[in-house]
């Protein structure tokens, strides 16, 4: 290998890129030549040392107005599929015809759709697509670092199918795991937009005999009482008898046994 | 981006949420101003949107991308004027917060001169270089990649990374000459 060559090669040798076989030449020719040897250990140090120069964060601004523009975008591109107008529409006479038309076309869909109780093909598919959105922003958002990316994206989970058990198991695991309060609190109150699951009802209860912060444990006994789950009533009985519950805790849930009796 | 490609918008979201900031990072390397490099990242988005029907699922995604960031770039120097520089002392601030855990005040306060002082090399290569060096150092690009978006041979991208590199270690040691004396 020529000096010219390991010149090349040298900042695939600094990022472990060159291969066993690579690596062995380009440590063969470093041990014969000297001049290559001190200029891979100084520049080297060089190309290590931009690791260290910390990673710049957008704001999240730049999340709001990339989901601004993307609602707006898709909503360009369905008024822009629809068939155009024509000018013969703006007569009267066509107008009269055409809102008569349009009447019995609605009265005909109407009773085809009551009928057989499905939407048409097109909007059940659009409607998909938003649900998928909604739920991919959800998602997404939760699993960030920042905590106020993940409360944005419990917000987000409001926009979610009520039957979406992806945005329901997120919820869950924030409230059992997320690090920070606010985060956890709310995704507690999101819960109640799942509440017509049954799953919900348990989480909540296997989440209250887990968590610690007494805010917390408030916000899911509330919970368990508007969801009415009589299975609730042994773990708030064990709450509201415990020594080291908070106090507030404790006659939260002997409130809430009272109220679920 | 296939899919989006293919129709299915919404998906644009998940390649947001995984290129976004790298796509940041880039453009504030690249200009020094991190208002700017957040209306360049949503321009890139909207041009991904706009030309969803070019992209070919047999070219890297990656470079596609970084095609229509150059593009951009370039097209806002040509709007705003030349490219403007970060503020040192903001830089110097931002660093002395992030290293604020290592384990002593003098270590602390050398680590924080050195970035500074390599944050003003990097400041000062010349755009070229600059840029290869981010796309080859901060976006973990490879040099296939690297070539495809600058249009060029993968061993042209391996020489003018080893040039940038050099580059960067003259006007790094010059500077530190500079606060020397």
């Amino acid at each position: 290998m020529t000096c010219e060559e390991a010149k090349t090669r040298m900042t695939d040798y600094w990022s472990r890129t060159l291969g066993e076989a690579g690596e062995t030449e380009f440590n063969a020719h470093l041990a014969s030549c000297e001049a290559c040897q001190s200029e891979v250990s100084r520049v080297g140090a060089l190309w290590q040392g931009l690791d260290l120069l910390p990673l710049e964060e957008p704001s999240g601004k730049v999340r709001d107005r990339f989901y601004e523009m993307l609602g707006a975008y898709r909503q360009g591109l369905a008024a822009a599929e629809a068939p155009p107008a024509k000018r013969w529409w703006s007569m009267p006479a066509w107008q009269l015809a055409a809102a008569a038309g349009l009447v019995a076309v609605g009265l005909g869909i109407g009773y085809g759709v009551r009928g057989n109780g499905q939407p048409p093909a097109e909007v059940s598919q659009l409607r998909e697509e938003v649900a998928n959105m909604r739920q991919l922003v959800a998602l997404s958002l939760m699993q960030q670092q920042s905590a106020s990316d993940r409360l944005r994206g419990v917000s987000w989970a409001y926009r979610a199918e009520p039957s979406d058990r992806e945005v329901l198991g997120a919820l869950v695991s924030a409230v059992n795991h997320d690090a920070n309060v606010n985060v956890r609190l709310a995704a507690v109150d999101a819960l109640r937009r799942f509440s017509a699951s049954p799953e919900t009802s348990r989480a909540a209860l296997q989440s209250l005999s887990k968590q610690t912060t007494p805010i917390v444990q408030a916000a899911l006994i509330d919970l368990l009482v508007e969801l009415k789950d009589p299975e609730a009533a042994p773990e708030l009985r064990r709450l509201s008898g415990s020594e080291t519950a908070n106090e507030g805790v404790r006659q939260k849930a002997q409130w809430a046994l009272e109220r679920l009796q | 981006m296939a899919e989006v490609s293919g129709g299915k918008v919404a998906r644009l979201a998940v390649l947001f949420e995984r290129y976004h900031r790298p796509l940041f990072r880039y453009f504030v390397s690249m200009n020094g101003n991190r208002e700017q490099a957040e209306d360049l990242v949503q321009e890139v988005f909207f041009r991904m949107l706009r030309y969803r029907t070019s992209y070919d699922p047999a070219q890297s995604f990656t470079a596609w991308m970084y095609q229509i960031a150059r593009n951009a770039g370039v097209d806002q120097v040509r709007k705003r004027g030349t490219a403007q520089v970060v503020d040192i002392d903001t830089f110097v601030d931002r660093r002395a917060e992030l290293v604020s855990a290592s384990p002593g005040p003098e270590e602390s306060a050398s680590r924080v001169q050195d970035l500074a002082l390599l944050r003003r090399a990097m400041d000062q290569l010349p755009e070229d270089k600059r840029e290869i060096l981010v796309l080859s150092r901060f976006q973990g690009m490879k040099h296939e990649d690297i070539a495809e978006v600058l249009g060029c041979e993968v061993g042209t991208v391996k020489v003018r990374v080893y040039r940038a590199i050099r580059a960067l270690e003259q006007i790094y040691f010059t500077l530190e000459k500079e606060k020397a004396s």
